[in-house]
């Protein structure tokens, strides 16, 4: 049985990308979550659930209350992978224009 | 929130002059063979699978992630206007779909002004961000992100 879920995929959700910048400040209770959104409470918890398949969020006791917070390492992972999306076009526009010149030049010198 | 507002908050947007003639940099933005050599991050490599430029035409393109997966790109054009504009819808799976990208060339002599424009998404898209006061949705949950994993280099 494939247990193992796919981090991109768990992460091309709205909704989970959104628990996850919930979780990364600090950890929260199911209730607290779920709370900040308008879908029920089962549903934010099948959220939940996909992400701590995938290994991106794990739980911890603390009394009587579980806790939900980010793993640290997996999301490291994610995030030297995923670079925000502005300094990806800067990146994107830098080596355009790099191109632009060297294009240009080789225009020249033919 | 006002309209205006509302499109600001949702539009990226990065300017540059390039030293080139619009000409030249109009083709290395819409020439297949040339943006293959520019789309892909360093150390990446990007295939281009279709490249149908005119108003309805599409595009993709493929880039192999470490993981195994393939980072789709693609989109329609809208409009096209000859060494001036394009607009295309844009989807980039699994990080930001439904997006309008807007090139703007702009001839000043020898060199090209070149405004990008990047609108996010529909409201429906960004609704569970803006309920938490998010816009860009991805854009602040990969900030915090990135400050995390700052303070965990640390």
């Amino acid at each position: 049985m494939e247990t193992r879920r796919d981090i991109f995929q768990a992460i091309a959700d709205p909704t989970r990308r959104a628990i996850i910048s919930l979780i990364v400040l600090q950890a929260m209770t199911p209730n607290a979550i779920a709370e900040q959104f308008d879908s029920t409470r089962q549903t934010v918890s099948n959220h939940i659930k996909v992400l701590q398949e995938c290994g991106l969020v794990t739980s911890k006791q603390k009394g009587r209350e579980i806790y939900y917070q980010i793993h640290p390492k997996k999301l490291k992972a994610l995030a030297d992978w995923l670079e925000p999306f502005q300094k990806m076009w800067e990146e994107r526009l830098d080596n355009f224009g790099d191109y632009v010149i060297k294009l240009k030049n080789k225009k020249q010198n033919k | 929130m006002n309209h205006t507002d509302d499109l600001q908050s949702r539009t990226l947007t990065i300017k540059r002059t390039f030293d080139a003639p619009v000409e030249i940099v109009w083709e290395a933005w819409t020439q297949p063979e040339h943006v293959a050599e520019w789309w892909a991050p360093k150390g990446m490599k990007v295939k281009v699978v279709e490249h149908n430029f005119k108003v309805g035409g599409k595009w993709k393109y493929s880039m192999p992630m470490p993981d195994g997966n393939d980072f789709i790109s693609e989109g329609v054009y809208s409009v096209i206007i000859e060494l001036q504009k394009i607009f295309t819808s844009a989807d980039f799976r699994p990080m930001t779909e439904g997006v309008e990208m807007q090139s703007f060339f702009e001839k000043e002599g020898e060199k090209t002004n070149f405004t990008f424009n990047v609108i996010h998404a529909t409201e429906e898209y960004c609704k569970a961000q803006e309920k938490m006061g998010f816009y860009n949705g991805w854009g602040s949950a990969l900030e915090r992100l990135n400050t995390l994993v700052k303070s965990l280099n640390k």
